[in-house]
């Protein structure tokens, strides 16, 4: 059993979960899904908030008791990173949250922390033109 | 405006940020350039008042202060910028604005993907890990410099040294790919 931190985005926190490593595989209890990825297996599929994502086969989310982080992750669409050595792993986002916005113009919201930490959605400025400006400090 | 900074510590901003009011927000996973496919920076995305993308990803500079370098003049996006904001005068179709910015690709995503498994390794004080991850994302995705050049000051390159440079010139010999819009010139 080892501790492993599940990296977030800007609508989920990174979190840190008990799992089994199995082959490269990091493999958790089925009750820790939601703590760990946001979503919950149930008969409708993986589920968040009021959406269900079907799943054709569930059982080829399992390794024996536990599920594949890596497998819910694909099954959710979402390609991940993992490595099991370390205990981190990193899931991308939904890709239709781009797709989308691509094809339909339409700009994806986000929440992200100001610098004290407070979090901003580009929701909150809606009614307003804005200028988003991606910099850094490289 | 809405600034976001692509770092890791809000300590790495502040210097380049102090005294500016507007909001200044924090992107340490680089949520953005996965949600807005954005491949470099300084990216500016231009959103109207009903959530429309009415210029997407582009080069723009606020001053000139590196006009020498990257031979971007600021001021024809500066006018463009005022004309919307106090007209309502767009830059460019809804067609064209579709058609500007490509896709990520798998490789891409995987890249950001590795970046961040990189960045928490580093937190951790595992560098060994952190350097193999920021190697591999930097071979899925070798023109994107939110991975190639982010990855500098955390492996200890300098983002604005010879390494950089390196990087530069083969980018520049890539034919200077960006995922958008090129910078605006007054033709």
């Amino acid at each position: 059993m080892a501790s492993v931190t599940i990296i977030g985005d800007d609508t989920t926190n990174t979190t840190t979960v008990t799992a089994e490593i199995a082959d490269g595989r990091v493999l958790v209890e089925r009750d820790a899904l939601p703590q760990a990825l946001g979503y919950a297996l149930k008969p409708e599929g993986l589920c968040r908030d009021d959406t269900c994502v079907p799943v054709r086969d569930p059982s080829t989310l399992f390794v024996g008791e536990r599920l594949d982080i890596a497998a819910v992750a694909s099954a959710l669409g979402r390609p991940s990173v993992v490595d099991p050595d370390a205990g981190i792993v990193a899931i991308a986002l939904d890709h239709e949250r781009r797709r989308d916005a691509l094809q339909s113009l339409i700009a994806p919201d986000f929440t992200l922390p100001d610098l004290d930490g407070t979090p901003h959605s580009l929701s909150q400025w809606r009614g307003q033109k804005r200028l988003l400006h991606a910099f850094s400090s490289w | 405006m809405i600034a976001v900074a692509l770092d890791e510590s809000a300590d790495a901003v502040r210097p380049w940020t102090d005294g500016i009011t507007l909001p200044v927000l924090l992107d340490r996973e680089h949520v953005l350039t996965e949600l807005y496919a954005i491949t470099n920076v300084p990216a500016v995305v231009w959103i109207d008042e009903a959530d429309r993308i009415v210029r997407p990803n582009s080069v723009a500079f606020s001053n000139d202060m590196f006009k020498e370098f990257t031979g971007v003049d600021a001021g024809p996006h500066l006018d463009a910028l005022r004309a919307w904001v106090r007209d309502g005068t767009l830059s460019m179709s809804a067609d064209e604005a579709r058609a500007a910015v490509p896709d990520l690709s798998d490789d891409d995503v995987r890249a950001r993907l590795h970046f961040r498994v990189a960045v928490e390794a580093r937190r951790r004080g595992d560098d060994t890990v952190a350097g193999r991850h920021f190697a591999r994302a930097g071979e899925l995705a070798p023109m994107d410099f939110t991975i190639r050049r982010a990855a500098m000051p955390l492996i200890g390159e300098d983002p604005f040294g010879q390494d950089f440079m390196a990087l530069y010139q083969e980018w520049e010999a890539a034919g200077s790919p960006f995922n958008g819009l090129p910078a605006m010139t007054d033709d």
